[in-house]
Parts: structure tokens; sequence; C-alpha cells
């Protein structure tokens, strides 16, 4: 929980200081002055920077004004640099939001590494394969014994399924040693009847991260559905 | 002068009738936050879940058989939902009772044309922060929480109508 805020705090502090007048970008060089590598980059930043803010200045500061000297203050303004300027803009927030995006993605990974180190890790996958003889309605896990997740389908990741999706159905921490995991599946069978079935698997748990699959396949031959879990160990 | 007096007391009734409303929403926890998700098992039709609505107004019913006014309550969202729902809006009922039993009942004594929905372990109703019954949610098209009402008469309906307006025009 707190990650997650944590995460909304980053990001939100990262729109804030994107959308500051880009007047301020040229601090950003002279406040980190003191790496090496920063003094030869500056000198590009600053001659990058006038560029970039003949774009957006300009829109961030008054658009009927222009610092081109007297001319600029008689003339009236033309359609084509508030064009321009839209453009720039444009481009900006684009490049905002891919960041934006880009940290969302690097923070979740943080918070799935911090929550789940690959020592401890056991994640469940579910699949499907053709289901024709099985309506899935409803999984429930247990790992030695207790219940780490109840997940109810609706037609729509069903149909996601049996297109070929993989489900992350649970994710959790486990310790090294022998476990049991048992999977109940409930739903609607052969003939549309009621119809519930539970497969089960014993694992040995050693460091590092442990991959087990639910699958759900057809057995033609008996017209009848498959449950099996695959151990895909570390 | 007696008129002017009845004028002012009518005046500060609806002030306090307002207020009163006011901060029956303002308590509730969760408005401005966005929306719990769940799924829940339907008495009939298919499983719902609620994240597979984003982009619709939606609005929860809470229901149970032992409240008196549940049952004109969801008479009138489903007059609202037969008028609304092709411009976006979903409604759902859901159940808080203990007896499967009645609660199947109920669903099916109250013809609707939206979903009812079971909530077996009442974590929906628990996550919903549901305290007295009826009680619906007003859910936006962006999955933020944006009303609550508590209680139903005959001449809510008009109000519910006036704010599903608003959200779905938004």
């Amino acid at each position: 929980m707190k990650l997650s805020t944590f995460r909304a705090l980053l990001i939100g502090a990262t729109i804030l200081c994107a959308a500051l007048p880009s007047g301020a970008a040229p601090a950003v060089p002279e406040a980190a002055p003191s790496t090496a590598a920063a003094a030869p980059a500056s000198p590009a930043a600053d001659a990058a920077s006038p560029a970039a803010s003949a774009g957006t200045s300009a829109a961030g500061s008054a658009p009927g004004t222009s610092a081109a000297g007297p001319a600029g203050g008689s003339a009236p303004v033309t359609q084509s640099p508030s064009a321009a300027d839209t453009r720039a803009l444009d481009e900006e927030a684009q490049s905002l939001k891919k960041d934006v995006v880009d940290l969302n993605r690097d923070l979740y990974v943080l918070e799935e590494e911090l929550l789940y180190p690959a020592n401890t890790q056991v994640a469940v996958f579910l699949s499907m394969d053709v289901g024709s003889f099985f309506g899935l309605d409803s999984v429930e896990l247990k790992i030695d014994r207790k219940e780490v997740a109840n997940y109810l389908y609706t037609p729509r990741e069903v149909d996601a399924l049996m297109k070929g999706g993989v489900q992350k159905l649970y994710v959790g921490n486990l310790k090294t040693g022998s476990h049991e995991l048992v999977a109940f599946f409930t739903g609607k069978g052969p003939n549309d009847r009621d119809y519930k079935r539970g497969a089960s698997i014993k694992f040995d748990k050693s460091i590092g991260a442990h991959y087990l699959e639910l699958k759900i396949n057809d057995r033609q031959h008996r017209l009848q559905p498959e449950f099996e879990i695959k151990d895909w160990g570390e | 002068m007696r008129r002017i007096d009845e004028c002012r007391r009518r005046l500060v009734a609806l002030a306090l009738l307002m207020a009163s409303a006011a901060a029956v929403a303002a308590s509730y926890p969760l408005i401005g936050q966005s929306a719990p998700d769940f799924a829940l098992r339907a008495f009939t039709g298919d499983n719902v879940r609620l994240s597979e609505h984003r982009g619709e107004v939606v609005v929860l019913a809470f229901w149970s058989s032992d409240c008196s006014t549940c049952g004109a309550e969801l008479a009138a969202i489903n007059r609202s939902f037969s008028t609304y729902r092709t411009a976006g809006l979903t409604v759902f009922g859901v159940s808080v009772e203990d007896s499967r039993r009645h609660a199947r009942q109920f669903a099916g004594a109250h013809r609707v044309g939206f979903q009812m929905l079971d909530d077996p372990t009442e974590e929906v109703s628990r996550q919903y922060a549901v305290d007295s019954l009826p009680m619906v949610v007003l859910i936006d098209r962006n999955g933020t929480i944006r009303d609550v009402h508590h209680d139903f008469g005959p001449q809510d309906e008009a109000g519910y109508r006036a704010e599903l307006r608003r959200l779905l025009d938004e």
C-alpha cells in the first residue's frame, strides 16, 4: 500500500516538474555542476535549451508579445508561430506521457521485486486450451491447506483465456521446503452440468522463484475436460 | 407578516434538509475515490466484474428483502435504466442478505432489466461501507464514486434522474 502511494507521489512529482515553465530548465545544469560529466554536457544543454525555449517559453509567456525587438511590439501576432508552439507543446506533452508510463513500469517492477523477492517467490499461472467441454466459472487455490486465491471469471476473461491468454492467478512468498498446491475448478461441464474438479501437486521450493501452471485441456477421446498442474520449477 | 414568517420557516427547513443531505454525502468515506473493484455472481446470467464497465456510468443499488423501501427504489432505478441504458448507464443490484433463499426470492419477485448480484460473503458491502438500506452508489465513467444516497422516497426519483443525466453528459 505504501509502495503504491509512493509510486503515485513520484508520478505526481514528475508531472509537476514537467509542468513547470520551460524557463526553469536552464537551472538544471547549474544545479548539478559537481560531476565531471555534467560540465561538458551543460553547454550542449544550454545550447539546446534556447532552441527548446524558443518554441515553448513563448507559448508559456504571453503569446501575443514577442521578444523579437521593437518590430515585434508593433506588428500583430501571426498565426504560424502559434501553430508551431502548439506542435512543440504537443510533442512535449507526448514525451512527458511516455516518461510517466516508463516511470510507472519501473516502479511496478521495483514494487514486485520488493514485495516478492526472487528467493521466496511462488507464482501460479492459469491457461486454457480449447475449453469446449468446460465453461470456467471460478478457481480456488490453496497452498498448504490455506486458501490463497479465489477468482471468479467473467465471460470476457474466459474468452481471453480461450484465445491463448495466460493469467497470473497468484503471486506470493513461500519458505524453502516441500509444499502442496491444491486447485479447485468450478464451472459448467459437458451437457451444461455443474462441474467441480480438483487437482493437486506437491513441489519443492528451493532458492529462486518457483512457477506453477494450472492447465485446463479438453480430453477429446473421453469428451471430458482435463485439469493438470505443471511445475515449471525455477 | 405571517406569510414572511412561513416563507422564512420553509427556507430554514430547506437549508437544514440540504445541510443534512450534504452531511450524509460528506460522511461517506469513498466519495471522490476510485470505486473498489469486485467480481460477483449474478442470480441469473453471467458473472460481473466492475472494472469491465469502466467508461459507463454505473449505479450500484444495495438491497435486502427486509428493507421496506428497497423494492420501490429498485423499480424507480429500473425506470431510469430503461431510459438511459443506451446512453451508457449500467445498473447492478447487490444483495445484502444473510439468507440466500430470501435473496433469490426477492430477486425473482422484482423483475428488473438489470442484473441482480449475489454477495454471499458481504465483502462488497463492506468495501462500499454499506451502513443502511437502501443505499445507492453512483460511479462516473472514470470509475470514481461521485455520490451516495440513503433511504428512498417517491420524490427522490426526479433527483436520481437529474444526477444520472449530469453524469451521462460528462
